[in-house]
């Protein structure tokens, strides 16, 4: 029995613990990620951290929904963790209409970041998702730019 | 016989010790993180499946989409900033009667209220009046087991030495974020929406009241578009009415929202344009959202803004 509970224990530990160290891995990368989008003011982190899509499927997303406001200038940036498998494109839609991306899938070009003037207060929908499916880990930040 | 005994209170023993274990780690797991002090007559303690009397009018996952940017400072503060519009204390609630706020429900509430404030001062780089907010942050967090996520030595030390008012800012903002993002993965949404309302109520405070001594058609527009967030607002603080106190304060909001009843939001419409200028993608929006209120509506929602704030932060 002590054997049990010995193993328990540790399997436990060691669960809390990895639970522990992601959280501190998010909050560095996020630190940076903001820190990189340049003299900009941080207001949102979206982390998403997903497992790979299954062949053929649509590619996993994590989806986050937020109000901007009309006559502000918003900057977002994408950051991969650094043992993330695949590469991460950050979306933003309003509505069903795709209007930004850190990827132009025409060109084949990968944007760090983009600026997004805002006209019209409303909800918007941003996607984080990783090419061609693959499994992975990043954070998007939106930051305030400026009043327009 | 004298076996199966033997086998019998083993198997009891080691079904006693997984129950004793899993109770320490359901203990552990809901302490974990939870430094302050709690007054035992709180809210944090009531899942928000309880709360709502276990009907939930809106999915968990639409609680998850509600709250991001409902109401940022940041912004409000900015849009004040831009305006050159000179800080003044007068727009700051107090922080002498903290000690009034003893629920969960009014400390949750407040908090969204200070954090408003937070943003505001932030943004003025009022780094001596900041030491308060941050105190008063810190106690309510404190109280509603949040505290956790704020670093308040490094914000107060950044703040007492006037430097690197750019991480002040920024720990200030990611704390209430993760704060927020706890507390809705863990099923207390219910003080999630509140620090919102708070910080909402707060930030209309602030333009409501720098509109009526500068009327700025900017901070005009701004204050009709808050239609979109009240009736959002409303709808997530409806899950909660079977709380008295969220229905009372559901009662309050009701008067507000009624006041925007004849604001209309028209969309001219446009497609958007793409440029990238030395590397860097800028897209402009050519949609534009046109906000239609008159003088007069604006000026009663002034009133009834001020009339509902007061209340609520004297409580």
């Amino acid at each position: 029995m002590k054997h049990h509970i010995k193993t328990l224990l540790i399997f436990s530990t060691l669960f809390l613990l990895s639970g522990a160290v992601f959280s501190q891995d998010v909050s560095e990368l996020t630190a940076q990620c903001a820190a990189s989008a340049g003299d900009v003011t941080y207001l949102k982190d979206f982390p998403a951290k997903l497992d790979a899509g299954t062949p053929g499927g649509k590619p996993p997303s994590a989806k986050f929904s937020m109000l901007l406001s009309k006559n502000t200038s918003y900057r977002f940036t994408i950051c991969n963790a650094p043992d993330s498998d695949g590469e991460a494109v950050l979306e933003i839609f309003d509505l069903n209409l795709l209007i930004g991306s850190t990827y132009n899938k025409t060109t084949g070009k990968d944007y760090p970041s983009f600026d997004f003037k805002c006209q019209k207060t409303g909800v918007y929908h941003i996607f984080i998702s990783f090419k061609e499916g693959k499994s992975g880990n990043a954070v998007g930040i939106m930051s305030f730019v400026e009043k327009l | 016989m004298k076996l199966s005994w033997i086998n019998y209170i083993s198997a009891m023993i080691k079904k006693i010790a997984y129950l004793l274990l899993g109770v320490f780690f359901l203990y552990a797991c809901g302490s974990c993180g939870n430094k302050g002090p709690s007054d035992g007559k709180g809210l944090e303690e009531i899942p928000d499946d309880i709360l709502n009397n276990g009907v939930s009018m809106i999915s968990e996952e639409a609680m998850q989409g509600f709250v991001d940017n409902m109401s940022s400072p940041v912004e409000m503060a900015a849009l004040v900033k831009d305006l050159d519009v000179s800080f003044s204390n007068k727009y700051l609630a107090p922080t002498d009667n903290i000690e009034n706020f003893n629920t969960n429900f009014s400390q949750a509430f407040s908090l969204g209220i200070y954090g408003a404030d937070l943003g505001y001062l932030n943004m003025y780089n009022k780094t001596n009046t900041v030491l308060d907010y941050i105190g008063a942050i810190k106690t309510l967090s404190d109280a509603i087991n949040v505290g956790q996520f704020f670093d308040f030595t490094t914000l107060k030390r950044l703040a007492q030495n006037n430097q690197n008012l750019d991480s002040l800012m920024y720990i200030s903002v990611h704390s209430f974020n993760e704060m927020d993002r706890y507390l809705r993965n863990n099923n207390r949404s219910h003080l999630s929406v509140l620090i919102v309302t708070g910080v909402w109520i707060e930030g209309m405070y602030l333009v409501t009241q720098v509109y009526k001594e500068a009327p700025h058609p900017e901070l005009k527009e701004r204050i009709g578009e808050q239609q979109i967030i009240i009736n959002k607002l409303m709808i997530f603080l409806q899950n909660f009415k079977a709380d008295k106190q969220f229905q009372s304060l559901i009662d309050e909001l009701s008067i507000l929202q009624n006041e925007f009843k004849d604001v209309s939001i028209s969309i001219q419409q446009g497609e958007p344009e793409a440029i990238e200028e030395n590397g860097m993608l800028t897209i402009v929006q050519h949609d534009v959202s046109i906000v239609n209120i008159t003088d007069e509506r604006v000026n009663s929602i002034i009133q009834k803004t001020e009339e509902i704030r007061n209340k609520l932060i004297r409580k």
